[in-house]
């Protein structure tokens, strides 16, 4: 009974840290539905007397937000793509083997994960602009986030891959499969939710972009969702009703995503990241 | 050719196949552009010269330049500022976090994982909401500020200079927090349970296992951790985008963020590809730290 008592107040006390912790996002989705005026109410009002739902429709429509959250779709699952063709074969090779080549190509691939995209940007614009990549912006930019996440795509994945047992493998092998059929029919297989996550992790990553996308892309048709909301925030805006409305529409699929897939994402990034 | 052939769908071949096109990728993609920067740092690039791959070799100067211009240091000192400030809170936040957690009753990994929201979400949409929390007259962390007592008058936080680092801070402190909480709760839940049982038998209190026990065995998970913190740091660029861009009068700025703006607002290029170049190597060296920290773990 004493136990259990115990166990309820600590759930009490985590729920409060939880709340004081998101009250950020409380207040993002209490603000959109707000008035004009009540928003800059004093005291502030911590639940909306009269909610405006309809914030939403007129936000999307005088932002053009189906254009740009497609145009972040576009990018994200274009670099996703790229990163999932180009890395599970590679985090594979690296977890199967140990020896000197396989220690420096995780030395190299982990450099690689730290490089800070706004200090990358500048060599990347100007080779880009150079090779005429910049004629095709969304492109450019897919190419710069699949360099900038694949290291920590290959971390991830490879160590899915690791906690795949090498005999399965092996007795395919012995069965008559070909390396290439043993990848395919077996390993690949039985590592897929690791690499799902590890995929919608990147892809969540490269929906919420900024630097690439904001210098890379000047033509207002093909901008995503983040350069949007920060030409939305002028420097003198009082708009932030809708503003935080323009924020809810965006963030909301990825939260909810978040949430659904919650264990997995975090059992898989701790696996990574640490390991 | 068939041998080549057999060996790349049943040899060797296969697994330098699967490796060569990535690593190749990324050569050109990352690599190239790194070496790009070091040349550019060391030529004279404005626009004219944007196009062409032949420039003028000017040696130190831009270097030179640099350091005798006279933001550099106060940009310098934020960046430092930035750096430990955020580390330090968000590690003194997660750790505390993560001890209560570890305290293990039902939903308490459920509810820890609902804190990596903050880590998930795009940083400009944090940098927006923060940007709101924090605005001087109707922000309503100066309301709540005022009515616990802490402050009298509202604190103008984005556009007061002494304050408006300390406004970026405080959002990146809270996007970190989480992800500090969850790394540090798997380095916890790795201390055999033993051990403290030991303790305990032999009248060691609370704070006394926590200093002999809990602190050394997580001493390498906590080194990695900070070292990741901070390349996290060095990398954060989208809530100075999101709260002060920089301002006012450079009182917020830091490296990242003037890199980028020297390059794509004052269409320096090669001053933005000097200071990159410094921080690169910074950057560089962090990695090593972490690299090497994470390492006898994989081992072991």
């Amino acid at each position: 009974m004493s136990d259990q008592f115990r166990n309820r107040v600590m759930f009490a006390v985590a729920l409060l840290l939880a709340a004081i912790y998101l009250f950020p996002l409380y207040w993002m989705y209490i603000t959109a539905l707000k008035t004009g005026s009540s928003m800059f109410a004093t005291p502030p009002k911590f639940l909306p007397s009269e909610p405006q739902w309809g914030i939403y429709a007129f936000v999307w429509e005088s932002r053009n937000m189906g254009r740009y959250l497609w145009n972040s779709l576009v990018i994200a699952l274009g670099a996703v793509s790229l990163i999932a063709v180009l890395g599970v074969g590679c985090a594979y090779v690296l977890a199967r083997y140990r020896n000197g080549w396989v220690d420096i190509g995780l030395f190299l691939i982990l450099m690689l994960q730290v490089l800070p995209a706004s200090l990358m940007i500048t060599p990347i614009f100007v080779g880009f602009s150079q090779f005429g990549l910049l004629d095709t912006p969304r492109f450019a930019v897919i190419l710069a986030i699949a360099a900038k996440s694949m290291p920590f795509f290959v971390v991830l994945v490879r160590a899915t891959f690791m906690s795949v047992p090498m005999e399965l493998e092996e007795a395919a092998l012995v069965d008559g499969n070909s390396r290439i059929g043993a990848f395919f029919h077996i390993v690949l297989p039985l590592a897929r939710s690791g690499i799902l996550v590890s995929a919608i992790l990147i892809f969540m990553q490269a929906f919420g972009e900024f630097v690439y996308s904001k210098s890379m892309i000047q033509d207002i048709e093909l901008q995503p969702a983040s350069v949007g909301l920060n030409s939305f925030m002028g420097p003198n805006t009082n708009e932030w009703n809708n503003i935080m409305a323009y924020a809810t529409i965006y963030v909301t699929p990825i939260m909810a995503a978040f949430i659904l897939l919650q264990r997995r994402i975090v059992s898989g990034l701790t696996s990574g990241a640490l390991k | 050719m068939k041998r080549i052939l057999s060996s790349v769908t049943d040899g060797k071949g296969f697994d330098i196949g699967l490796v060569v096109l990535p690593l190749g990728f990324l050569f050109v993609m990352s690599g190239l552009p790194l070496v790009y920067n070091v040349v550019m740092s060391f030529q004279e690039v404005d626009m004219f010269s944007l196009g062409s791959f032949v420039r003028p070799f000017v040696g130190f100067r831009n270097y030179v330049d640099l350091f005798s211009q006279p933001e550099t240091r106060p940009i310098l000192f934020n960046t430092a500022l930035f750096v430990v400030a955020s580390i330090a809170g968000q590690f003194a936040i997660g750790f505390g976090l993560a001890l209560f957690f570890w305290t293990n009753f039902p939903g308490a990994s459920w509810l820890r994982g609902l804190f990596l929201v903050s880590w998930v979400m795009p940083g400009l949409v944090v940098g927006a909401i923060w940007n709101w929390i924090l605005s001087g007259d109707f922000g309503v962390l100066n309301f709540l500020l005022r009515e616990t007592g802490v402050i009298d008058g509202n604190i103008f936080w984005r556009s007061d200079p002494n304050y408006s680092l300390w406004a970026v801070i405080i959002a990146n402190i809270w996007l970190g927090t989480s992800f500090n909480m969850i790394l540090l709760s798997v380095g916890l839940s790795g201390i055999p349970k033993d051990l403290y049982e030991a303790a305990e038998l032999d009248g060691a209190n609370a704070l006394q296992r926590f200093w002999t026990i809990t602190l050394p065995m997580m001493r390498s998970t906590i080194g990695a951790i900070i070292a990741l913190g901070l390349i996290f740091t060095l990398q954060q660029f989208d809530l100075f985008a999101g709260i002060t861009s920089g301002g006012p009068n450079n009182s917020s700025n830091v490296t990242q963020y003037w890199a980028w703006d020297l390059s794509f607002r004052q269409y320096d290029f090669a001053k933005g590809a000097t200071i990159s170049v410094i921080m690169i190597v910074f950057v560089m060296l962090a990695s090593v730290v972490y690299v090497r920290s994470t390492r006898h773990e994989v081992r072991g």
